[in-house]
């Protein structure tokens, strides 16, 4: 129901600024949540031995977790290029007249890095063997 | 026939059933109507019991801004013939409490007005002749002592939705404007009125896209942050 008191909060209406807001926030949870099962993954060597740790990375060699580690290199990318702009806004850059350029043009940096990750990726996660 | 326009309307009585609703309302349209003139139409011929804020008509009293068809506006400068099917929802500013209908309490809004000390303080003792401004100096401040206090982009802010002791954007901007000010002398206990709340800003702009005024809030709490971080970086004037 289209209640007044949070009538904004339908998503359609955001501005860019907003999204760029809230998808910081979910990347940084994302990052936080990744750095964590990392070194879980990492140390499970030490934790539940050699067999599980081996395993473990053949699972995550499967195409589908190489798919997922796309949108973990996007969820980098994203925060990292957000952050610049942020930075950069900040620093007086930017802020008076050009704040949507600064963003498109962020944006663009991200994406042009993220196609070219998925370029190099695509075979693998198309099933090539990632060792030999 | 004449043409029409639709208003779907936020309605809220807590007096009467006090659950919120929308009312359909069928206007008579002509070119050049605003969504005000269709409120003071409901309410002169449809609705007397329909509340809501307004004054100038003209954009400079700050009494209307609402939240309508997804954007914030004042109703009196927005055509009905700018949204789309010339459908109208009009609802109260987000955020803040409703008292009636479109009608909101502004109390949160106005509470941090004053805490920013909204007056030029000059110099003590007070100068015996007034202050002079060249246009240089005057034009620093262009745009930003245009705010007419709509509380637009105080409910626009995500920052005042989850921080009640964030001061938001007007407060920011009123500020600047006195900062900035050649006869104003109290930069540095403006500085210290402003902190944390300055800081807090995530350079989201929805102030800025929200202002009816089209007032850069954004660069104001950025220009504020610089004149901050110099205070304190002048430590021998502490
Ligand atoms: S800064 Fe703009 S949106 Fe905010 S109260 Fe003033 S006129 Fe309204
Ligand atoms: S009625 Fe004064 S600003 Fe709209």
């Amino acid at each position: 129901m289209r209640t007044a008191r949070y009538a904004d909060r339908w998503p359609g209406n955001y501005r860019a600024g907003m999204w760029m807001w809230l998808l910081h926030r979910i990347s940084g949870v994302v990052l936080v949540l990744y750095g964590i099962t990392h070194v879980i993954v990492i140390s499970s060597a030490r934790t539940w031995g050699p067999g599980t740790f081996d395993r473990v990375l053949e699972r995550l060699g499967s195409p589908l977790f190489l798919a997922l580690d796309v949108l973990l290199v996007w969820a980098v990318l994203f925060h990292a290029f957000n952050g610049i702009r942020c930075l950069l806004l900040d620093l007086g850059i930017g802020v008076r007249r050009h704040h949507k350029p600064l963003f498109w043009a962020m944006m663009a940096i991200a994406v042009a890095l993220l196609v070219v990750n998925v370029v190099v990726w695509a075979p693998y996660i198309l099933g090539k063997p990632l060792a030999e | 026939m004449t043409e029409q326009a639709t208003l779907y309307v936020f309605r809220y009585d807590p007096d009467a059933d006090g659950t919120p609703h929308f009312d359909r309302f069928t206007v008579p349209w002509q070119k050049g109507m605003t969504v005000l003139d269709g409120l003071y139409h409901v309410l002169d011929h449809q609705d007397g019991s329909l509340s809501f804020r307004a004054s100038c008509r003209e954009g400079v009293c700050g009494s209307c801004a609402m939240y309508i068809s997804g954007a914030y506006r004042l109703a009196c400068q927005t055509l009905l013939e700018n949204l789309p099917g010339r459908e109208a929802t009009v609802n109260p500013l987000p955020h803040l409490p409703v008292l009636k209908d479109l009608v909101v309490d502004m109390e949160p809004f106005f509470r941090q007005y004053q805490r920013i000390m909204p007056y030029l303080k000059p110099s003590e003792p007070p100068p015996d002749k007034e202050l002079l401004q060249s246009p240089k100096q005057r034009h620093v401040l262009n745009i930003h002592i245009d705010c007419i206090l709509c509380a637009a982009c105080h409910s626009a802010c995500p920052l005042t939705w989850a921080d009640k002791d964030f001061v938001g954007p007007m407060a920011l901007n009123k500020a600047y404007r006195f900062a900035a000010d050649s006869r104003d002398a109290a930069r540095k206990e403006r500085m210290r009125l402003i902190d944390p709340s300055v800081w807090k800003c995530h350079t989201v702009f929805n102030c800025t896209e929200a202002c009816p005024k089209s007032i850069p809030i954004t660069t104001a709490i950025e220009s504020l942050r610089h004149m901050a971080l110099v205070q304190r970086l002048k430590f021998w004037q502490r």
